[in-house]
């Protein structure tokens, strides 16, 4: 239990020494760390307005970070969640100007069946790729991020361009398909309440279905997998599809609550950050809606601290990337040693099966 | 002389040597035994500076080792083989000796060069190398160590250290094995032979040191010593179950109902025939060995019946229908566990045990962690209980949890591969017991394994199986009592000389 209580707080530790690090980094710029740090925070936290934007910052990481988390989860290397969130963004934004008739709860409903069907696609195809091609998913997903980012430039200037044709967008959707703000003028919307809806559903599908068991079997130990007949094709396939249905939902929830229309671009990269979202979360569906919120306070508060102190938002990236790589690093001093992982001694640190075996015995 | 003094490694909470001092010389084939555990592996990783002592030094000549630098023990001369052979899955055989000894003299590129060079040395081992090109991953357990054996050969060690080599080489082989080995101390060379095999220390070995829960428990010359002395060593104040000693075999089948059938069954994959023409039946109640050397297609006939391969012709038939046959993975840390899961999810990987625990595609948690509990505790399987991880089982745990969750799905066929490839003495006894029990119970089981002792204590009756061919003992030979005779006879068969 206690290896667990510690494996838990890693991540909180690497965030921290991250921030100490960028500190000295401040420090030598001739910046007030203690004033950024204010700054950032009073522009994710500050009030009210800044608190419930950083939540609706925080959805499409939650939605991609769990779709990433799920392909994992079975060693299925998804890149592709940005793709599949584009997609999915498109079908949702295409159904969305039709809706006009509809009663509001059943526009709102196609509108999410359709952002999860076209994610799943796009999901599903690298899948299929992988159980029947054996085409590398990680290739795949990352080729058909610039397709999808294709696909969209191609609509938005072609079949689905405004009548206008006076800019690269579409017209908005139907009032009947759009989400309503919960508090105006706060952006907070039903969007956060679907996302936590499906981490619930993530979390006990992965964590108590024979389906999600297989899944994470099939992540760990592929050959075992095989010899106790899991159907590692047909779950690769279903993996990847749900991978991308939940990436595509947050399209959908993007544009029928925030954009209300498609452009060029519709994801700063959030499929990417999800990587980020995931790791830190260690690929555990609850964990995910904490560190999508730290991640999406990160950037809501950069704006923040730009106009504040000067300081580039850029540096809000390093911080999330440095996260990565220190909480990579406290990883290996937990499994090899403090020593092993920052000197690289002796050549292998890992217990040997023997003495495994004698810890098993004693 | 490689001598180690006062050797001490911890691994967290767990004393693996404690002050182990050690000492082999030029010219001798030392024996180094024990049970899992006991911290042989520690050891040897030690000599060959894949682990770091806590305290202690290793030296060679008098001169100290690099601790902790497995480079600079290959430079000294110190090569190992390990039980779990290190090869890279993904290269060919001939790319993974051009990269080790092969490769010295010739481009590394050179493929056709380091086949060459192993040709030879091969040929006087009376090993069979497998067809050109082929990647490791494609090769059997036996062929891997061999590769192994003769990629260590080619470094010219002055110390080789051999961790369990000979489970799975034919006895012919073996013969040609052991001569190698007294050639290598003729050499002046120092060989340490890490075995579970009393027989096969008392056989070769000069001198023997046995290790008990990493402590030195004797070292004993082995002109001076015998199988018993070495066997109270190795265990302490516990008596071996008589279940290791070769039983007569008996017919107890009831030959009437056949549980398993395979009709004509032949299987090509990867472009060759890996089974040819397969005949023969199991029925209830019996223990039938599947006597061979690795590689000659144990492993796609297990793959075959545990339903991963359909056969190219022929057919199999199992008396009940559905998930009647279980089968227990040669690889049991590759093939049958996932380490860094739980025990009990590790059950539930059987199939019969998944369905029992889930209700309408919902895993029944609580449940199956009691189930777990309860069958930990029927096995005697020594652990931390349901919610720990496989990896935190020793060796022979392990086989135990995988032999348990195999009879726990109640099937009417066992196919149990090499089930007791390095266990030690106690848990062989309880994997024996386990598999008696099961088919005094009714149960069929198919015995593969390339360990004569073990068909001969366990079966009921003998199969041989030689490139891909299954070839029954003669009836007259089945009942005869000259074991001796008998294992000599099923040697030639498997080394493929009556074919």
């Amino acid at each position: 239990m206690n290896a667990r209580i510690a494996a838990a707080a890693r991540p909180l530790a690497a965030l921290v020494l991250a921030a100490a690090i960028i500190s000295l980094v401040l420090i030598a710029l001739g910046a007030s760390p203690v004033a950024v740090a204010a700054d950032l925070w009073q522009g994710a936290f500050g009030n009210w307005l800044a608190t419930t934007d950083t939540l609706v910052k925080a959805t499409p990481l939650v939605f991609t970070g769990l779709a990433i988390a799920i392909a994992f989860q079975g060693s299925l290397w998804n890149i592709g969640a940005d793709g599949q969130l584009i997609i999915g963004a498109m079908a949702a934004g295409a159904l969305g100007t039709a809706l006009g008739g509809w009663p509001h709860p059943l526009a709102i409903i196609a509108m999410l069946t359709a952002g999860a069907a076209g994610g799943a696609s796009w999901g599903g195809l690298a899948g299929w790729l992988r159980a029947r091609r054996e085409v590398n998913e990680v290739i795949s997903t990352i080729m058909l991020n610039f397709v999808a980012a294709q696909v969209l430039s191609w609509a938005v200037h072609g079949p689905l361009m405004e009548p206008s044709h006076a800019l690269p967008q579409s017209v908005v959707i139907a009032p009947s398909a759009q989400l309503a703000f919960y508090f105006e003028p706060s952006r907070l919307n039903l969007g956060m309440t679907v996302a936590l809806l499906f981490t619930v559903v993530c979390h006990l599908g992965l964590f108590h279905s024979a389906a999600g068991f297989e899944l994470r079997a099939l992540g760990r130990n592929r050959r075992a997998s095989a010899f106790f007949g899991i159907p590692i094709r047909r779950l690769t396939v279903l993996a990847m599809a749900l991978s991308g249905a939940l990436a595509g939902l947050g399209g959908a929830v993007q544009v029928s609550a925030i954009t209300h229309r498609l452009f060029e671009t519709m994801s700063p990269g959030w499929g990417y950050e999800a990587i980020a979202v995931a790791l830190v979360a260690r690929l555990n569906p609850l964990a995910i809606v904490p560190a999508a919120i730290v991640f999406g306070a990160l950037d809501n508060g950069s704006q923040a601290m730009q106009r504040a102190d000067a300081v580039s938002p850029v540096l809000v990236n390093v911080i999330q990337g440095m996260v990565i790589m220190i909480l990579i690093a406290f990883d290996a001093m937990a499994t090899t040693g403090m020593r092993t992982a920052l000197f690289g001694l002796a050549g292998d640190a890992r217990p040997s099966a023997d003495a495994v075996a004698g810890a098993g015995d004693a | 002389m490689l001598e180690a003094a006062a050797i001490t490694r911890r691994f967290a909470r767990t004393l693996a040597l404690d002050r182990v001092d050690f000492c082999a010389r030029p010219g001798e084939i030392h024996a180094l035994i024990g049970e899992n555990g006991a911290g042989k592996s520690t050891l040897i990783n030690i000599f060959a500076g894949r682990l770091k002592a806590d305290a202690g030094v290793v030296s060679l000549d008098g001169e100290p080792l690099a601790a902790g630098s497995a480079h600079l023990a290959l430079k000294a001369g110190i090569v190992a083989v390990y039980q779990s052979p290190m090869l890279f899955e993904r290269l060919s055989w001939e790319e993974n000796l051009a990269l080790g000894g092969f490769g010295a003299g010739v481009s590394r590129n050179d493929l056709a060069a380091a086949a060459q060079c192993a040709q030879p040395l091969a040929a006087r081992l009376g090993f069979d190398l497998p067809p050109p090109g082929t990647p490791v991953e494609r090769c059997s357990i036996g062929e891997r160590v061999r590769l192994e054996i003769l990629r260590a050969l080619s470094f010219d060690p002055r110390v080789l250290i051999l961790d369990e080599p000979t489970g799975v080489l034919a006895p012919a082989e073996l013969g040609a094995f052991l001569e190698l080995l007294r050639r290598l101390r003729g050499e002046g060379r120092i060989v340490i032979l890490v075995t579970h095999k009393l027989a096969e220390a008392m056989a070769v070995a000069d001198r023997v040191t046995v290790l008990r829960r990493g402590r030195v428990a004797a070292e004993r010359l082995a002109a001076n010593t015998d199988e018993a002395e070495l066997a109270r060593l190795m265990i302490g104040e516990i008596t071996v179950p008589a279940s290791t000693s070769a039983a007569p075999l008996a017919a107890l089948g009831d030959r009437a109902t056949p549980a398993l059938t395979v009709e004509q069954v032949t299987l090509d994959c990867d472009g060759r025939r890996a089974l040819d023409r397969l005949d023969f039946t199991l029925s209830m109640g019996e223990i039938v060995g599947l006597a061979g050397v690795d590689g000659n297609g144990q492993r796609e006939l297990v793959e075959l019946l545990a339903g991963r391969r359909a056969p190219t012709s022929g057919r199999v038939r199992v008396r009940a229908h559905g998930g009647a046959i279980t089968v227990i993975p040669q690889d049991r840390d590759l093939d049958g566990l996932i380490l860094d899961m739980p025990l009990w999810e590790n059950l539930m990987l059987a199939r019969p045990l998944r369905d029992r625990f889930t209700r309408r595609g919902w895993l029944q948690r609580s449940g199956a962690v009691a189930f777990c509990g309860e069958l930990l505790e029927r096995f005697r399987i020594r652990s931390a209980g349901a919610a720990s991880t496989a990896a935190s089982l020793s060796g022979g745990n392990r086989q135990r949890l995988a032999v348990a969750r195999a009879l726990a799905g109640a099937p009417q066929v066992l196919v149990a591969h090499d089930v007791c490839r390095g266990l030690d003495l106690r848990a062989m006894a309880d994997v024996h017991r386990m598999l008696r029990e099961f088919a005094a119970a009714g149960g069929a089981v198919l015995l593969i394994s390339s360990d004569l002792d073990e068909l001969l204590a366990l079966s009921t009756r003998l199969l041989v199986i030689c490139r891909g061919r299954v070839l029954a003992l003669p009836a007259d030979d089945c009942g005869s009592e000259r074991i001796g005779l008998l294992a000599e006879r099923i040697g030639l068969l498997m080394s493929g000389a009556a074919s």
